[in-house]
């Protein structure tokens, strides 16, 4: 492997983690709070459309951005009603939301574009960091990035804070763990509960919005392919810590990269074993085979007052 | 049991009781017809709404619908056919939710029915004798779903993995395995001579397609996948209501510990229906190699699993539920086809009805339970 290949790869493996690192956040912090959100794809995929659709109609990706940001809150606060509120099966709420969302981006995506509309969107251009270029090997991949890549990484690291260090990040892991007790002990536990939902669906929007406004500068019909399964999956993998979180994100942003790379090396690899290599990770950890990580006590457990 | 009417006091008495009450029953989805039937029929008054809102012609648009899925006996047979697979995955769905385990896998085990059917059907089985030509590869997919789902329900029974995301996964696991199969030339992508190089598999011989339910009639492509679609329909409904099997397992979804203290081992039932419920989906992949694809490609499976969930899902619970909601979701996939091809309306349409239909049965649950119970 050349140094050139390996910024290369560096490059995308970061790019490729990106939208998962934005969804993976937010979902990590709601399921602190005892929330899953396997709708994280379908906002995606919601998010990515209005981003590329408000930006080609402007011109202005951040507008493109800002839109997604809201409709994606709009998105979660429908699922948090569901799930919260009406205390439905959230596993199966979810699968509905993603059926819907491709549903609907297809559907709106062929009625605007047209089938096979090439059209470029304009996107949020790449920053280009001098100083941090000249850092060998991994200067280059930091360095040609858009400024979507930035907030990404400070987001994550303020997720951490607020889940360490605030009495609201207290709230969520007391919700998460025991709502019974965290309702007993003044907390609103529908009102964190919510909360959580909304932070996972902002963050998801921003990962959709990354990915066709940030990344590929299109849209195309279910572009997302399970970067919101994978986001999930990596929280699971990750052992619901922040860092660890992050970690896995990377990993598998670097996992998806190594389809790329592979055949640039003439490496004879096949490409879809790379592909399901997160999954099988995830799997094992799940099964409690890879390190020791317990999900929080109240995952998917919908909780009502009085009892 | 019955209850009697909640004391009528105050309503945080009245919201306690309700909990209780959802405690001990432990809520399971799909809980009335109602609100399936009414899902439904709301769902598709909004996608006509949509249909008519991008200013194509409603009834252009009903015309070709109907075309595509009752027009001729082929577009018939063709609907039916699909269907067939749909209620498998649904059956496989409604068995493993008797035990409260809920299959999302099913994309997953079809897929690799499919794929191993495949092998099978290009790799030894032509040859055989009566009949044991598709027989074997139908067994074989069969095998390789449950060995996919039963994972999964080992996993829950013994170290109590969440079976939702373990069949996920398992899922995400399983497409990239077809992706690699029809993708190397040492597995099951056929020869470069071929006139084109798509990654796809050979054509499976003759011997092995399932024979025609009406051999004499050239015109439909309906095939024997139907008569092993009611035969299982009829053993999923006694086995589920009328077995001690069925009991062991309902026992177990209803209350795991009272299960295990009445002496049944919910580790292995678990695995048990979680393997029926997989191989249910995978056979579902064999008959559609099998009986109308032919041969394998990448994305054969083309989300036939996923609305098996949905079928399985909009059931709640009752053989012939998922016989009708697989036909009703049939019918609708060779009619959104037809639509798209002739009336240019995206057959996306048929996709935010099916995603409307599951989050309004699973938004409804908490309300249906309240009433049912009273």
């Amino acid at each position: 492997m050349t140094e050139g290949q390996l910024a290369v790869f560096l490059g995308s493996g970061l790019r490729l983690a990106m939208p998962i690192i934005f969804a993976g956040t937010g979902e990590m912090l709601s399921e602190r709070a005892g929330v899953l959100n396997l709708s994280l794809d379908g906002m995606m995929l919601i998010a990515a459309f209005c981003a590329a659709l408000i930006s080609w109609a402007t011109g202005s990706p951040v507008a493109g951005l800002a839109v997604a940001l809201v409709v994606s809150i709009a998105v979660a606060y429908v699922q948090a009603v569901l799930s919260v509120t009406l205390r439905a099966n959230q596993l199966v709420v979810g699968i509905g939301f993603n059926i819907l969302a491709l549903g609907l981006t297809t559907f709106l995506y062929r009625e605007i574009f047209g089938p096979l509309s090439r059209d470029t969107i304009p996107g949020f251009s790449l920053l280009d960091f001098s100083w941090l270029a000249a850092i060998p090997i991994i200067g280059p991949a930091l360095s040609q990035q858009t400024a979507l890549t930035y907030v990404g990484l400070l987001l994550a690291a303020a997720t951490w804070a607020l889940l360490n260090f605030t009495s609201f990040g207290l709230a969520v892991r007391a919700v998460g763990e025991d709502p019974r007790a965290a309702d007993q002990a003044g907390i609103n536990v529908r009102r964190v509960r919510y909360l959580g939902v909304l932070y996972a669906g902002a963050l998801a929007g921003l990962g959709g919005a990354f990915m066709s406004i940030a990344d590929s500068n299109t849209f195309t019909e279910g572009m997302t392919r399970g970067a919101g399964y994978l986001a999930i999956t990596a929280v699971i993998f990750g052992g619901w810590d922040p860092w660890r979180t992050l970690a896995a994100c990377l990993l598998f942003g670097f996992a998806t990269a190594l389809q790329f790379l592979v055949p640039a090396m003439n490496l004879d690899i096949p490409v879809a074993l790379l592909l399901m290599l997160p999954y099988v990770l995830a799997l094992f950890a799940i099964a409690g085979f890879v390190g020791k990580s317990k999900q929080p006590a109240a995952l998917t457990l919908p909780f009502e007052r009085g009892g | 049991m019955r209850m009697s009417e909640p004391p009528a006091i105050a309503p945080s008495h009245r919201d306690f009781w309700f909990s209780e009450r959802l405690r001990r029953t432990r809520l399971r989805f799909p809980l009335s017809l109602g609100v399936a039937v009414a899902a439904t029929f709301g769902a598709m008054l909004i996608g006509l709404a949509i249909i008519a809102s991008t200013g194509t012609d409603l009834s252009d648009a009903i015309d070709a619908f109907w075309d595509g899925m009752a027009g001729s006996t082929f577009t018939i047979g063709a609907s039916i056919n699909r269907a067939i697979s749909l209620a498998f995955v649904g059956l496989g769905f409604i068995f493993a939710n008797r035990a409260n385990l809920t299959n999302v896998g099913g994309e997953g085990q079809l897929a690799v029915g499919g794929m191993f059917a495949t092998a099978m059907a290009l790799h030894g089985a032509a040859s055989l004798p009566l009949g044991l030509s598709f027989a074997v590869p139908l067994l074989a997919g069969t095998l390789a779903g449950s060995v996919w789902g039963g994972f999964a329900g080992a996993l829950k029974g013994w170290r109590g993995t969440n079976e939702v995301i373990s069949t996920l996964l398992l899922t995400f696991i399983a497409l990239p395995l077809v992706y690699w199969s029809v993708e190397s030339f040492h597995l099951l992508r056929k020869p470069l001579s071929d006139v084109s190089s798509l990654p796809e598999s050979p054509e499976i011989p003759d011997a092995t397609k399932l024979p025609l339910l009406f051999p004499g009639d050239r015109t439909s492509p309906l095939h024997i996948g139907l008569l092993l679609a009611i035969i299982a329909t009829v053993v999923v409904a006694v086995v589920l209501s009328r077995s001690p099997f069925g009991l062991k397992l309902r026992a177990v979804g209803l209350n795991q510990v009272a299960a295990r203290r009445a002496g049944i081992r919910s580790g292995s039932l678990m695995t048990v229906a979680m393997a029926i419920s997989g191989g249910l989906g995978g056979l579902a992949g064999a008959i559609m190699i099998l009986g109308q694809q032919f041969y394998l490609t990448n994305d054969f499976s083309s989300g036939y699993g996923f609305d098996g969930l949905v079928v399985g899902l909009l059931s709640r619970g009752s053989a012939l539920g998922v016989v009708l909601g697989a036909l009703l979701f049939g019918f609708l996939r060779s009619g959104s086809i037809d639509m798209e091809i002739t009336a240019h309306v995206p057959a996306a349409v048929v996709l935010i009805c099916q995603g409307l239909i599951v989050v309004a049965i699973a938004g409804s649950a908490i309300l249906v339970e309240k009433r049912g119970r009273q």
